[in-house]
């Protein structure tokens, strides 16, 4: 069985339940698993087995950010109905019987993807658009980077039923797809509000597909969009403009600093929550040297913290190390 | 931070625990964000350990269990009880995305195979973990004892490195066949002495 080279498909089983396949090699694996009963069986089996391994890890803690972000995010991140459309999903839908299958069916493209870079080009294509309407359009476009899981793949489940959702911007075929109207919405929003702050240098950033900035382009839009936000602009000790911009609603902030000076490899600027119980990290970030650098900052905020920026070892520091470039007073 | 972790892990087997995570993510599906918030807290530590597992760098972690948790929240309707439970649909999902990550970026390229071959034991060394974790840690690490050598390595670097089965075969010299037959060969010793059975 096994020497008969890489031809047989069913040898692909172990590798496929640990996810070490290739996308050819997933969609010939998954096209034996649509012929063979017996395969999606051992196919469940072994993803249960691989589930087991990760049973085994260390769990570990995750920031309380995390959820903050998360839980901020859920209003304005669609979801996708009960019933899958079986003809659109059959490739990935049919193998039914497998566990496995509709968490993979789903992953299988995501928009962080080697394989998937074709979805980022309308995303790229905006990096150098002026902050404007055209700009905002164009978010419109690409929609799914920040949102979508994969719209990359034919046979994937989620954009199955829209393929080009993302490419084409007609109004109306947009409209059909109701779980994609409030992200176009708030994309809008939030390049409009962006826009109002940093202009295209941020677009660039905000239309990158990296989820991290996706997320943190949302938590700025909020804080923008937020009824009671609010704003201190003040001077770095090298002149550069910084302004915070905060909700004590929300709980977050964002420090942006205009032309902020690139550091080396091995330093990184750093963010800080600074009150009487002492100074809190809240995340590195660096600066291309001209433009806005900005960051959303991690963890919560308190009326009435002060928020200060330093220059730490890369990766940041426990502790403040250096006397901040810049403070504010919120 | 540590106390912190075995409250919430702890909260998997607790009687007064007043969901399960599959009837949580059936309320999820119907848009329920408290349900969510719920359910997060009960898997997020183990979703952000496996993922951490394999990235090794926190920050990136946690940006890819965000991406993790959104899917979720996107997909639930998706998940289907009869086919498991939904803890093995949120790690299969976890796995995912984590190998997906390190195959689009640079940083996953450079590093180093020891990250997937180091023992078990090794990422365990300073845990705190509840009485749940130990035990499926300790029934994993006995059942990966059956297993050969070259299955044990070849599965580790594929499951805990994130290594396609061809990175597998370089980095062991050996040819890509002989990778299928043991990641295969492997996960079946594995299933049978963990007695996973559909």
């Amino acid at each position: 069985m096994t020497d008969r080279n890489d031809a047989h498909p069913s040898d692909l089983a172990g590798a496929y339940a640990l996810h070490a396949l290739d996308a050819q090699d997933t969609a010939a694996f998954e096209a034996h698993l649509i012929e063979s009963e017996r395969a999606r069986i051992e196919a469940a089996e072994l993803n249960d087995t691989a589930v087991a391994l990760g049973l085994a890890v260390a769990p570990v803690q995750p920031s309380a950010s995390l959820k903050v972000n998360l839980m901020a995010l859920l209003a304005s991140t669609p979801q996708l109905p009960p019933v899958p459309a079986p003809r659109a999903v059959g490739t990935t839908d049919a193998p039914g019987a497998a566990p496995a299958v509709p968490p993979v069916a789903i992953t299988t493209a995501p928009t962080a993807t080697g394989g998937s870079t074709a979805g980022t080009t309308p995303v790229n294509r905006s990096t150098n658009m002026p902050a404007s309407v055209a700009a905002a359009a164009d978010i419109a476009s690409v929609d799914t980077a920040p949102f979508g899981t994969g719209a990359n793949r034919p046979a994937m489940g989620i954009h199955a039923a829209e393929p080009s959702g993302a490419e084409r911007s007609s109004a109306t075929e947009r409209a059909q797809v109701r779980w994609f109207k409030r992200p176009v919405q708030f994309m809008l929003a939030a390049a409009a509000a962006a826009a109002l702050f940093v202009g295209g240098t941020f677009l660039g950033q905000a239309l990158n597909a990296d989820p991290f900035e996706a997320q943190q382009a949302s938590a700025l839009a909020q804080i923008n969009a937020a009824d009671d936000s609010q704003r201190a602009a003040t001077t770095t000790a090298d002149g550069q403009e910084a302004t915070l911009v905060w909700s004590n609603k929300l709980a977050i902030s964002a420090v942006l600093v205009d032309n902020l000076p690139v550091l080396g490899g091995d330093q990184d600027y750093q963010l800080w929550y600074i009150n009487a119980a002492g100074a809190v990290s809240a995340g590195t970030f660096d600066s291309s040297g001209d433009g806005t650098a900005w960051r959303v900052l991690d963890g919560t905020m308190h009326a009435g913290d002060q928020v200060g920026v330093t220059v730490e070892p890369n990766g940041g520091s426990d502790q403040p190390t250096s006397s901040p470039i810049v403070a504010f007073q919120s | 931070m540590l106390d912190l972790m075995t409250v919430d892990s702890a909260g998997d087997i607790s009687p007064a625990a007043p969901a399960t995570k599959e009837e949580l993510l059936g309320r999820v599906a119907h848009g329920d964000q408290s349900a969510f918030g719920e359910l997060y807290d009960q898997i997020a530590p183990r979703v952000l350990g496996l993922v951490k597992r394999l990235l090794v760098d926190h920050a990136q972690s946690e940006e890819v269990t965000q991406e993790i948790f959104l899917e979720v929240w996107q997909s639930a309707s998706r998940y289907e009880p009869t086919r498991g439970g939904a803890s093995t649909w949120i790690l299969t999902m976890a796995h995912r995305r984590a190998v997906d990550r390190i195959r689009s970026s640079q940083a996953g390229r450079d590093r180093d195979a020891k990250i997937g071959i180091r023992d078990l034991a090794v990422a365990y060394d300073h845990v705190v973990e509840t009485v749940e974790v130990r035990i499926e840690h300790e029934r994993v690490e006995k059942a990966m004892t059956r297993l050969t050598q070259l299955q044990r390595q070849a599965v580790s670097l594929a499951y805990y490195g994130g290594f396609s089965h061809s990175e597998v075969a370089e980095m062991l010299h050996i040819p890509l066949g002989t990778v299928k037959t043991r990641l295969r060969d492997g996960l079946i010793r594995l299933r049978d002495e963990l007695g996973v059975a559909s």
